[in-house]
């Protein structure tokens, strides 16, 4: 796109009778049409998805009473979304902060996977006393993730392998080593594949009422990494890196260990998220507690360009979607299929705005 | 606002009166009760046109509204975590209804929180592994039916050499796998049965490759207890025999599928809902685990592969089932160990089915 905005390229959309239409870059962005543009975004989303679901069958009158009333100002429904949403805003920030250093996580199922087996080791080997169990679960699962993310981090580093490739098949081997522990040692006394329960000093308490634990340790890591990012001399490091590996390089920013150390922050923060999903919502470890977040992490790093207080919003506003989709199921008999185009238009939506934002549509007679 | 916060409070105060009840007096048969008409919704774990799992609680839907009088929605995969089970089952029962089912044994958990936060709300949970005042598991006894479908299988084969594919070695897996090899058995004693795991419920990559390779080593017909109907699809293609899990496969494979292991859950739903509106409903403390007699599970048998003869076999051993003549796992049994696991002149109880991790003589696994 950048050729169309540079003098004298073809214009785009050129048409004789009806001047023509040039896209530029904008030189700076203001945070005023940054929100602007994803406030109209989701608007037009919603639009496009009210249009389909009458069409479908659902009363145009009761539209907004169940998509955005009831959702969001019901005392359950919105408990409802904060559960949801803490684990995605941990997987964003975790797919954030390894696309601000140029590596392209995609193993955040796996780290999530070992955030999971190392709480429940500590749980299993009932590790210190009862008051310090969930802080020792919390570090053994930050110390899983990252030293799983290590592994695509150093052939990467190392030996120059891909890690789209390396990391989203580690997801498998992750995956194999949870069932062989479920289906193993680690299988529940009734025979069944899950973990022990957990004991109740192992479950991250509501902290706050309506609002569970894990999102207040969601939100501490977003506002954390907001600090990092925006203030820390790593932060200034990862912005050189983002733009340029070869010129930060150049410039003295050493790149090597940052690039490390950054990747198992990455996978350290998508191991929370699996220790939030197993201690305050399954209360074991069970199969498929880490099954969909790999793809909605990255889609909310995406989405939120890397910034970490972006992907705290992004992440609630997915939950958002997807219990407000729920509610479309449960009461009018939309097939799920149905609710994912709908989350689907709106993700597409919120990607175009982004287009909009960073380009200006320039009309010429 | 004062009278839901009232009647939060009663609910809550009936519930401590009913666990102290549970807990002084031991007949409970008669302690559960809904408030009017049952209103049914379920919560399906696939979508519900899977082909298999799913779809067949959403075939016995239209007659389970028909007992009901009223229409019962529905909610489709709704994958085995909390934070995806709990709000559908919250809506439903901020709405009036107070029937909810389940069908996965990854709901157990959250089904059995829901039901102690909604004593008056009836719960159901089809494979699952909790029980309570208000809440029964329940899963069909498929040991009967894959039984028949294993003797269907020997009779359709030409070699004795028969192929299995199966998700994951869980009891429930397990007991199917000896029980078909039994059937097979009854029909040619020299059957073997080689049993590959997958390791996933719904996995058509690994199923086909599982069932290739099993036809490979030579095995002519190909049984399954995974979700979709791939293994048949796969031995339809390389022009070999296989039996059915779930639904009747022959849908998909009709020259292959010899025999189906099917559900056949409006009859068991059907008389649960009733008794849960006549309010005479008692959960089992162990869950429902119907047999064909009761409605669990049955067969859609037999395919032109096997002879007039032995479907003939095959309907007497399904009534010897149903008159409680064939119990299926009766002493003297031993493993392929040698080691005794049922004493001769005994059955094997429903806690030690439920906990079956061994394989009878004939199956060929790995372990």
């Amino acid at each position: 796109m950048a050729e169309a905005s540079s003098p004298g390229a073809p214009p785009a959309g050129a048409s004789r009778g009806f001047g023509r239409l040039t896209i530029e870059v904008r030189r700076s962005v203001s945070p005023q049409l940054r929100i602007g543009a994803l406030a109209g975004a989701i608007a037009i989303g919603l639009t496009i998805s009210a249009i389909a679901l009458v069409l479908a069958g659902v009363p145009a009158s009761d539209l907004a009473q169940e998509f955005i009333v009831a959702t969001l100002f019901d005392p359950t429904n919105l408990k409802a979304v904060f559960v949801q949403a803490a684990p995605l805003v941990l997987v964003g920030l975790s797919a954030a902060m390894a696309f601000r250093v140029r590596f392209w996580n995609l193993g955040i199922e796996g780290q999530m996977i070992f955030g999971g087996v190392g709480a429940t080791a500590v749980s299993l080997a009932h590790a210190g006393p009862d008051s310090t169990r969930l802080v020792a679960m919390f570090v053994a699962a930050m110390l899983a993730g990252a030293a799983w993310a290590a592994i695509p981090a150093a052939l990467k580093l190392l030996m120059n392998v891909n890690e789209i490739i390396s990391t989203l098949l580690l997801n498998y081997v992750a995956s194999d080593i949870l069932l062989h522990l479920l289906y193993g040692v680690w299988k529940d006394q009734d025979g069944f594949p899950h973990s022990l329960k957990y004991s109740a000093s192992e479950l991250i308490p509501d902290i706050l009422p309506g609002a569970n634990g894990g999102l207040v340790i969601a939100a501490a890591a977003a506002a954390l990494l907001v600090v990092v990012t925006a203030r820390s001399r790593a932060g200034v490091y990862m912005r050189f890196v983002s733009a340029s590996p070869s010129v930060a390089e150049a410039l003295g920013v050493p790149v090597r260990p940052l690039v490390f150390s950054t990747v198992l922050l990455s996978g350290a923060l998508a191991a929370v998220a699996g220790f939030v999903v197993a201690s305050s919502q399954e209360g074991r470890l069970t199969q498929s507690f880490y099954q969909g977040y790999g793809v909605s992490g990255v889609l909310i790093g995406f989405l939120a360009r890397n910034n970490p207080f972006a992907a705290a919003i992004v992440g609630v506003l997915m939950a958002t979607l997807v219990i407000a989709g729920q509610n479309l199921q449960v009461f009018y008999g939309i097939p799920q299929s149905m609710v994912q185009l709908i989350q689907a238009v709106i993700v597409m939506c919120v990607a175009a705005s982004d287009f909009l934002t960073v380009h200006r549509l320039h009309w010429a007679r | 606002m004062s009278l839901p916060t009232k009647a939060v409070a009663l609910a809550a105060a009936s519930a401590v009166a009913w666990s102290s009840v549970a807990l002084t007096a031991s007949a409970l048969a008669d302690v559960f009760k809904i408030d009017g008409p049952p209103k049914v919704a379920i919560i399906l774990f696939g979508p519900k046109n899977d082909g298999g799992w799913s779809q067949a609680f959403e075939e016995a839907r239209p007659e389970l509204e028909k007992i009901i009088g009223a229409k019962i929605p529905v909610v489709e995969k709704v994958p085995e975590d909390s934070s995806a089970i709990t709000p559908p089952a919250e809506r439903f029962i901020q709405r009036g209804y107070n029937v909810i089912i389940g069908t996965a044994f990854g709901y157990s958990d959250t089904f059995k929180k829901l039901s102690e936060e909604h004593p008056k709300v009836a719960f159901l949970d089809a494979s699952g592994i909790t029980n309570g005042p208000n809440l029964e598991s329940f899963y069909g006894r498929t040991y009967e039916s894959q039984y028949l479908c294993g003797m269907a299988a020997a009779a359709a084969s030409k070699t004795g050499k028969l192929g299995f594919v199966a998700a994951n070695p869980l009891p429930v897996v397990n007991w199917t796998i000896n029980a078909y090899e039994m059937g097979a058995k009854a029909i040619n004693p020299d059957a073997t049965l080689t049993v590959v795991f997958t390791g996933a419920w719904n996995d058509p990559v690994k199923e086909r490759a599982a069932t290739t390779a099993l036809i490979d080593q030579g095995a002519d017909v190909i049984g399954q207890h995974v979700d979709t109907p791939t293994p048949q699809i796969v031995a339809q293609e390389r022009g070999v025999y296989g039996t059915g899990h779930h639904r009747d496969l022959a849908e998909f494979a009709p020259k292959a599928t010899q025999c189906s292991s099917v559900w056949t859950w409006a009859k068991f739903l059907g008389p649960t809902l009733e008794s849960i509106k006549a309010g005479t409903w008692a959960p089992s403390p162990y869950g429902a685990f119907p047999g064909i007699k009761q409605g669990g599970t049955d067969i859609a048998c037999c395919g032109s592969a096997v002879s007039e003869d032995n479907k003939k076999k095959i309907l007497a051993a399904r009534q010897d089932i149903i008159d409680g003549k064939n119990a299926i796992f009766v002493g003297p049994l031993a493993d392929r160990d040698g080691k005794e696991r049922i004493a001769a002149g005994a059955t094997l109880s429903d806690a030690d089915l439920w906990k079956m991790d061994w394989f009878i003589p004939g199956v060929i696994s790995q372990k």
